[in-house]
């Protein structure tokens, strides 16, 4: 794989975790890189390092380091919001807060990355909520866009964390994501069993772990890292999961997913995560 | 100081002891045991309230602006090390942000109620000024304790939620955000409380205070309420400017959730 073609690179991976006054260390200088549209399988047994890995791509990972590159452009030149906003990581453990479905799908938007300055400071300004909605819509969003003008959300000032305290930006989410709209994309990816008025505890394993996936589809990064998203699912919801990446890797989104499970035929290739090193079996098909 | 309108002699002391005293031999009695802890926290309480009569009589009568912050200074110190000590299962190095909140809230105090509303003379009246200071930082030192306990406490217990916000790309603020909110309604819970009950069930201490040594009770109760008022404010203030300087502790500078082990 070159990088040219790659939309995310990783090179010199390494995680050291600290163990009863000494270090260890799960995995040093991986290198990984993945194309638009792709669809990569993440094997290996448990404890090798899976999700460290994973949770290190999105950058969440306070013991791993590494050099990462989105379209070419370093990590370095995004904020972690910014740069977990295009490269998202899916954790295993579906959590939905919220009152309702509806509520839990809507939550990424209530965000400052997405919910934009409008939502924290004072002016409700509706071209900055249109433009958010364009941004948060174009599937094929190019490189200079993620790239250009990263106005550096991290750093607000105490005065505006304090009226951001008390307010929250629900409204400011509703319009960018109205129901209509999660609900036709539920329907699109067959979840026409979940209802979006329900508290989401009531929903089933299954229903969980497509309405999290739902959620971040729906915030379309650029690259997914699915952390097992299928476990203690049964065959038709595991199917159901698999079929609803495969519709958004076609669209262009590049998909990273830890599997237990049996190769379902739908992965571009599968690598190995075992003692510390990736294996590649570059072109077999899964 | 004309003195209480009815003073308490040695006579008065020890009856209040043989009180506890009784108490804690029933309780030895009816195997509680908790008569000892009883008995040495009275003897205790004693001694410490006598010691500060001492200090704040002498520190009136020298009428010396610094002695006052003096006074003030050792308060405040001791309020960051009983904070502290209350607070379970926060990270070390919190010393300077409690100071920090606790001696913005005591300056609000002294220049708000002090020199806005009561406007004494000398303007730093160590009569009104050192026990203004002891009444709230009492309270901002139960508010500050149990909110930080309850913060980080939550910060452990939403890890899951936590790193779903931040792949989601909130800031640590936003992952934050539900923690603090829950742990400064907490810390505050007492304060709306007393506020409530007070004048109905209860009689405050300084209220009840002005009254038994003769003041007339409407500007014992109208002192009673700009204190209370300012205190519940104060607080407020002091529970939220703790939470912004410390949340940052339970996140790396690449606002990555830090585990307790890790802070």
């Amino acid at each position: 794989m070159s990088s040219t073609e790659s939309v995310f690179t990783a090179n010199g991976v390494t995680c050291i975790v600290p163990a009863q006054g000494e270090s260890r260390t799960i995995f040093e200088n991986l290198g990984f890189a993945i194309a638009p549209g792709e669809i990569v399988d993440l094997v290996g047994p448990s404890g090798s390092g899976k999700s460290s890995l994973l949770t290190a791509f999105a950058r969440l990972n306070p013991h791993a380091t590494g050099s990462f590159t989105l379209n070419g452009h370093d990590s370095g030149e995004f904020t972690p919001q910014q740069w977990r906003h295009e490269v998202a990581y899916l954790p295993q453990k579906p959590i939905l807060p919220g009152d309702t479905v509806a509520d839990a799908i809507r939550l990424p938007f209530t965000l400052v990355i997405r919910a934009g300055a409008s939502g924290l400071g004072d002016q409700n300004d509706a071209t900055n909520a249109a433009a958010a909605t364009t941004a948060a819509t174009s599937a094929d969003a190019d490189s200079a866009h993620t790239a250009s003008a990263p106005h550096r959300i991290g750093k607000v000032g105490l005065g505006r964390k304090f009226i951001a305290l008390f307010r929250n930006n629900d409204q400011q989410a509703r319009k960018l994501l109205t129901d209509q709209k999660i609900r036709m994309t539920l329907d699109a990816m067959g979840c026409e069993d979940i209802d979006l008025a329900r508290p989401p505890h009531d929903l089933s394993g299954g229903q969980a772990a497509r309405v999290s996936l739902a959620r971040t589809l729906l915030t379309e990064p650029k690259v997914l890292l699915a952390d097992e998203v299928d476990a203690g699912l049964d065959d038709e919801n595991a199917e159901k999961v698999a079929d609803i990446m495969a519709t958004a890797a076609a669209k262009g989104m590049a998909i990273i997913r830890i599997r237990h499970r049996p190769p379902d035929g739908r992965a571009s290739h599968i690598v190995t995560l075992a003692n510390g090193t990736l294996s590649e079996k570059a072109g077999e098909q899964a | 100081m004309s003195g209480n309108a009815y003073d308490i002699d040695i006579w008065g002391l020890l009856v209040a002891l043989a009180m506890v005293a009784i108490a804690a031999g029933i309780s030895e009695l009816m195997r509680i045991n908790i008569g000892k802890t009883l008995l040495w926290s009275a003897c205790r309480a004693l001694l410490q309230l006598c010691a500060m009569g001492f200090i704040i009589g002498y520190v009136i009568r020298a009428n010396n602006v610094f002695l006052v912050f003096a006074v003030i200074a050792v308060m405040l110190v001791a309020a960051v090390q009983i904070t502290l000590s209350r607070a379970k299962g926060v990270p070390k190095g919190l010393a300077g942000p409690v100071l920090l909140s606790l001696t913005i809230t005591m300056l609000l105090m002294i220049s708000l109620v002090t020199e806005l509303v009561v406007r004494p003379h000398p303007w730093y009246a160590p009569q009104l000024v050192v026990p203004l200071t002891g009444m709230l930082l009492g309270n901002t030192v139960s508010a500050l304790a149990v909110g930080l306990s309850r913060f980080y406490e939550s910060m452990n217990e939403r890890r899951d939620e936590i790193d779903t916000l931040l792949a989601l790309g909130s800031t640590a603020w936003e992952a934050a955000r539900p923690s603090i909110v829950s742990s400064i309604r907490l810390g505050l819970l007492p304060t709306t409380a007393t506020l409530a009950s007070c004048g109905i069930v209860t009689i405050p201490g300084m209220m009840a205070g002005q009254v038994i040594a003769g003041g007339d009770p409407l500007e014992a109760a109208k002192y009673q309420f700009v204190v209370f008022a300012a205190i519940a404010a104060l607080t407020l203030v002091a529970d939220s400017l703790i939470m912004a300087m410390v949340y940052r502790t339970c996140f790396t500078a690449d606002d990555q959730y830090k585990p307790p082990e890790m802070r």
